[in-house]
């Protein structure tokens, strides 16, 4: 994690952690939280309905 | 003499570079407005999906297109773009290094790299816009879950699929047909409004939009002046997404996504035109101002494919037909095969949308492509057919599968009381202004 560079002197990828591992982890837990949040809200939204039968 | 020289060629050097940073930035300041305008028609879209539900369901329908926007943005990140560059000549190449993987230093913060950022936050606007046109079909009876895998499809998967092949410098449509679709008619419009026919089958009609006799009721919209005024911003959104399918170059010639010379000046031209024909179209088939604006959009669409070479009364005249078309052919869906599209997008986009893809190859066969085939109608009809299958089978059999497992569709209990009571902890009109019926407590008119 932090700054993948020590100079701004020919510089690419420059975003956090690049070229290691941690994007990796970071791509891992943003789908995980897309995957996560439509089961919540599928199951929130079960669960409205049957509170107003 | 020789120091003048090498003074000279510094000086020459520096402007150079000079000229190349003027050309990224240029374009990344480009792309960054037009992205910018084509939130604008997402603006439009909640507005008119709104306005266009009962007053039961207002804010539902509202949290379903606001979701379908912010469910389509990370899965495009996630693979959508990936999608678009490894599958212009088919199905995806999971071989091919095209750089739009999400882990690739192309897809984040790089001084190397100018252009990806802004080009797949432009491609990702056009995803959540494929995803709204399908919201606004479905409301009012739609689950939410099924609906935002529905829309992650289309927006993320199936959409830029089809761009990959019919808006893409080396899309097979292109290299062996020849095909043509500036405004993105194709894969855009009529993938989406048929993606939202298959699902719309599954899914069935509201409550009481039919009759036992077969005959329709007219499921009132709550806020009629909300959804033209939204179809209004809409359309504002739209010089956004039409600038955004012009490839600046920086050389001093625009070209289109296919590689050919255009100039905004062709787009300025046409895209007044066929919006001005599009609501009078509307306007002629009926006197509805929901359906002048919504012809105003069919009516771009209509000329969509040509709006970079089309004479400008020729792009008025498309556009007409294109405003007839669309309320014409929703009435058509609705009262031959009980088809309950909300908004009408199925014919609005889909078919003013083949329309158009067609109408190109009538009108505007022969101009040359380069190394590939000329424009020609073969070229156009192979095309449309395509888009209208990629659309159509996968919103089919996917809102299948979730109509078994028991996710496309709110019970009946619920889409009588309403969405909105059942499922959002706020009211849309806390002030009392409950409609002649009642919040939530008819189904029908006649009740």
């Amino acid at each position: 994690m932090g700054s993948p560079i020590d100079s701004w002197e020919g510089a690419g990828a420059i975003f956090t952690g690049a070229g290691g591992a941690t994007p990796g982890i970071l791509l891992f837990l943003a789908v995980a939280a897309v995957v996560g949040a439509i089961a919540y809200g599928a199951m929130q939204e079960e669960t409205a309905h049957k509170e107003k039968k | 003499m020789e120091e003048q020289l090498a003074e000279l060629a510094a000086k020459v050097a520096a402007m150079e570079e000079g000229t190349g940073w003027s050309t990224s930035v240029n374009m990344e300041v480009f792309y960054w407005w037009c992205t910018a305008l084509m939130f604008i028609i997402h603006a439009g879209f909640l507005g008119y999906e709104m306005g266009a539900s009962r007053k039961k369901n207002v804010l539902a329908s509202g949290m379903k297109n606001i979701l379908a926007f912010a469910f389509v943005i990370p899965t495009f990140f996630f693979f959508g773009w990936w999608i678009y560059l490894a599958s212009p000549g088919g199905l995806p190449d999971f071989s091919a290094e095209t750089g739009g993987a999400p882990w690739s230093d192309a897809m984040g913060p790089n001084l190397q790299d100018n252009a990806t950022g802004i080009f797949w936050a432009a491609f990702t606007l056009f995803a959540a816009t494929t995803a709204s046109i399908f919201s606004g079909a479905v409301i009012e009876r739609i689950k939410l879950s099924g609906f935002i895998i529905l829309a992650i499809l289309l927006g993320s998967v199936v959409w830029i699929l089809g761009a990959s092949w019919a808006w893409h410098g080396d899309g097979w449509l292109l290299t062996e047909f020849g095909w043509h679709d500036f405004g993105a008619a194709g894969c855009v419009h009529m993938i989406a409004a048929f993606f939202a026919l298959g699902v719309l089958i599954n899914l069935g009609p509201r409550i009481g939009k039919f009759n036992a006799d077969g005959t329709a009721n007219d499921l009132c919209p709550h806020n009629v002046p909300l959804a033209v005024f939204g179809l209004m911003v809409l359309i504002v959104g739209f010089f956004g997404f039409l600038g955004g399918c012009i490839i600046y170059n920086g050389t001093g010639q625009w070209t289109t996504i296919f590689g050919n010379p255009a100039t905004l000046s062709a787009i300025g031209f046409n895209t007044l035109m066929c919006f001005a024909g599009g609501i009078i179209g509307g306007w002629l088939a009926g006197r509805d101002p929901f359906w002048m604006m919504s012809g105003a959009l069919a009516g771009i669409f209509a000329a969509a494919s040509g709006l970079d070479v089309y004479w400008p009364p020729l792009a008025f005249l498309l556009g007409l037909c294109g405003g007839i078309i669309a309320p014409v052919g929703a009435k058509w869906l609705e009262r031959t095969f009980k088809i309950d599209d909300a908004v009408g997008a199925v014919s609005v986009h889909g078919f003013a949308g083949a329309f158009g893809v067609i109408a190109f190859g009538v009108f505007a066969s022969g101009y040359p492509n380069g190394d590939y085939p000329d424009t020609n109608l073969l070229g156009q009809v192979i095309g449309a057919v395509v888009m209208a299958v990629l659309g159509f089978v996968p919103g089919y059999v996917v809102s299948y599968v979730l109509k078994m497992v028991g996710l496309l569709r709110i019970p009946e209990h619920v889409e009588i009381m309403g969405m909105d009571l059942a499922e959002v902890p706020v009211s849309a009109y806390p002030e009392g202004m409950e409609t002649s019926f009642g919040r939530g407590a008819y189904a029908t008119p006649a009740q």
